[in-house]
């Protein structure tokens, strides 16, 4: 029983049907105790008149003669003949009991009121089940009102219910028109006051999966965008290669063509990296070395260093424990150390620096390069972005590869003038917990 | 032909520049927006192959990307034409950049036979002729087979014989200089091989006729408009 509406009409019904049943027990309860009270005196009026007077008093002659109340008189004498009966009950007592009593004869209970003269024993009785039938009576005409307006009420609640329900269904209506390409959110004026923070929950939702969506879509977009150039650049590598008539041409248009595709690659590996590392990418987080992690990372682009005459240094102590995910790291390390690489003269230095300050682990990469003006130091964080003075063409998103796997890991990245001459990145971690 | 290449993808640029030289085009290439408002205003190219992004280069106040360069060439009505390389293809960005005054755009990534293509009809519309083929007494030249026929028989040319004849060809009556001529084999950076003019011309009256390309002495050279008659 899942509807809230038929929920709602069972669980009334049955309260109205168990109030029904409450007022006819009551009911019958007072009225069958209203009535003994009443017919054990008229009981004993019958009986006490008789024996006084020697008939039935004219009040109680209108009782004894209704059917309905099934009193009889029994007189007997004193040795036991009976010498009257008002009516013959085969299953009556034989012998009066004096005062009240309740009698029990042949499976028929009897109320029975006995007096006792010089000469004669008289015994007024009536069956016990009238009472009854008489409280039962009363009780099903004081619920009968109830139990004949149930339907009408049941019908009641079934369309209040309906109607109150009304909401619910329009925003299930709107809900269902939504889709990835509308996004609106559901109106929430007309809506009652238990239903609207729903509505503002989902609306609040379908901000964010729009926002989420719109960033996607602008992600994609970047990167198809950004993958023209590569491809319009080994087009025309293709193109000279097929038109070069002499093997110096021929030659120069291959090693083009190995350059592109390595360029192609990179864009796409860092493409990946990025969107590995978005800020919605589940992290696995363990406590790493950040030292073991520039280590490593070092040797890798060591080859790269060489290959431009530039020395990369380690300063650190080990172990520096972070909170994160070591892949991650090692792709911020990596970048940092890259465009650090990229952008130094020939026979320069690039150091990297793991320090402890205010209890968070910084991490600082120095270079002897061109450095950043403070005016772009925002900017260069976007994807894509590529300072104009840049005479290196690199992929564009070195720097929002960092930032993203910052922000994942809750450091803050500053960028500086460094002692070199050139930048200094900062970036510093949260002490682990 | 002397074409300005300004594209600021090293790739990009280097392997177009080789390629179009390859299809006998004297090609200069610059990098930024400052370099070619600069040589734009200086030199006088036959063609400008134009890319939108391009970093400012210069300093501040100078055309900040390639929209604003052929904006600041319109204003001083430099009449050169103008292909747009554009990797934006957002309708209102080829809008914007035809509105501003370019006579053709193609989209990265394109094929380069289009490019040529499209060089060769922007180069055609621009002399104000609606043939693709030029002919003049006798000879006809196909700038896009590169082909060039004597009464209907191939010729050979080499590929600088054939930029001088295609130059000439091009404004029949006009006489252009040996420094125009020139300009016209030569990208910045070659040698410039001397008298190499004089060689070309010799070569060309050997192949077409020794009439058929006329010497005004002191100026330059030209090719007789001669009458209609005479095609």
């Amino acid at each position: 029983m899942n509807s809230l509406r038929l929920r709602l009409l069972v669980t009334l019904v049955g309260l109205l049907a168990l109030a029904a049943a409450a007022m006819a027990a009551i009911t019958y309860h007072n009225v069958l105790g209203e009535s003994e009270a009443l017919f054990d005196y008229q009981l004993q009026q019958m009986a006490l008149s008789l024996r006084d007077q020697g008939e039935i008093d004219r009040a109680q002659a209108d009782t004894l003669a209704d059917e309905q109340l099934d009193f009889v008189i029994q007189i007997w004498t004193v040795d036991g003949r009976s010498i009257y009966a008002s009516r013959p009950h085969a299953s009556l007592p034989a012998r009066a009991l004096l005062g009240l009593a309740t009698l029990n004869v042949d499976g028929r209970a009897w109320r029975t009121f006995g007096v006792a003269t010089r000469e004669r024993v008289i015994q007024v009785a009536q069956p016990v089940e009238i009472r009854q039938r008489l409280a039962a009576h009363a009780a099903w005409r004081s619920v009968l009102p109830l139990l004949l307006t149930t339907p009408f009420a049941a019908l009641a609640i079934w369309w209040l219910a309906a109607r109150n329900l009304a909401p619910l269904d329009r925003l299930a209506h709107e809900v269902r028109s939504r889709d990835a390409r509308s996004l609106a959110p559901v109106p929430t004026g007309d809506l009652p006051d238990e239903l609207a923070p729903l509505a503002s929950a989902l609306n609040a939702l379908l901000a964010r999966l729009g926002s989420s969506l719109d960033s996607q879509r602008a992600f994609v977009a970047d990167a198809a965008h950004e993958l023209r150039s590569p491809l319009t650049a080994l087009k025309l590598q293709l193109e000279l290669l097929r038109r070069a008539d002499d093997a110096e041409t021929r030659e120069a248009a291959r090693e083009a063509i190995g350059e592109g595709i390595a360029r192609a690659t990179r864009l796409v590996e860092q493409l990946l990296a990025l969107a590995r590392s978005e800020p919605d990418a589940v992290l696995p987080v363990e406590r790493v070395d950040l030292a073991a992690v520039c280590r490593k990372t070092m040797d890798e682009t060591r080859a790269f260093a060489d290959s431009r005459s530039v020395t990369i240094a380690l300063v650190a102590d080990e172990p520096s424990v972070v909170t994160g995910d070591a892949v991650a790291l090692g792709l911020l390390v990596r970048n940092l150390v890259d465009n650090a690489v990229r952008y130094s003269p020939p026979g320069s230095r690039v150091e990297v620096r793991i320090r402890e300050d205010g209890g968070q682990i910084v991490l600082d990469v120095d270079d002897s390069g061109p450095g950043i003006p403070d005016s772009e130091r925002e900017r260069v964080f976007d994807r894509f972005y590529r300072r104009s003075e840049a005479t290196e063409s690199g992929s564009g998103l070195g720097l929002a590869i960092v930032r993203s796997v910052g922000n994942a890991h809750r450091a803050t990245i500053r960028l500086g003038r460094s002692a070199l001459g050139g930048l200094q990145v900062s970036v510093a971690f949260p002490a682990p917990p | 032909m002397r074409l300005l290449l300004v594209e600021d993808d090293r790739m990009i640029g280097e392997s177009l520049q080789r390629t179009l030289r390859l299809e006998g085009f004297a090609v200069d290439w610059v990098r930024d927006a400052a370099a070619a408002d600069g040589t734009l205003a200086s030199e006088r190219f036959d063609l400008v192959l134009l890319d939108l992004g391009l970093p400012r280069g210069g300093a501040a106040g100078g055309p900040a990307d390639g929209l604003e360069v052929l904006r600041a060439m319109r204003a001083r009505r430099d009449p050169t034409p103008v292909i747009v390389l554009t990797a934006r293809d957002a309708r209102g960005d080829r809008v914007a950049g035809l509105d501003a005054g370019a006579d053709d755009y193609i989209v990265k990534p394109f094929e380069f036979d289009e490019l040529a293509a499209r060089i060769r009809a922007v180069l055609r519309r621009h002399a104000g002729r609606a043939e693709p083929v030029l002919s003049q007494g006798g000879v006809t030249l196909d700038p896009a087979q590169r082909r060039v026929t004597l009464h209907g028989s191939p010729v050979l040319l080499s590929a600088r014989e054939y930029a001088v004849l295609e130059a000439l060809m091009a404004r029949p009556g006009a006489v252009l200089s040996r420094a125009q001529l020139e300009d016209r084999l030569y990208g910045w950076g070659e040698e410039i091989e001397s008298n190499a003019v004089s060689v070309y011309i010799h070569q060309l009256r050997k192949k077409l006729g020794a009439d058929f390309i006329r010497n005004v002495r002191g100026v330059g050279y030209f090719i007789d408009a001669g009458d209609p008659q005479a095609r």
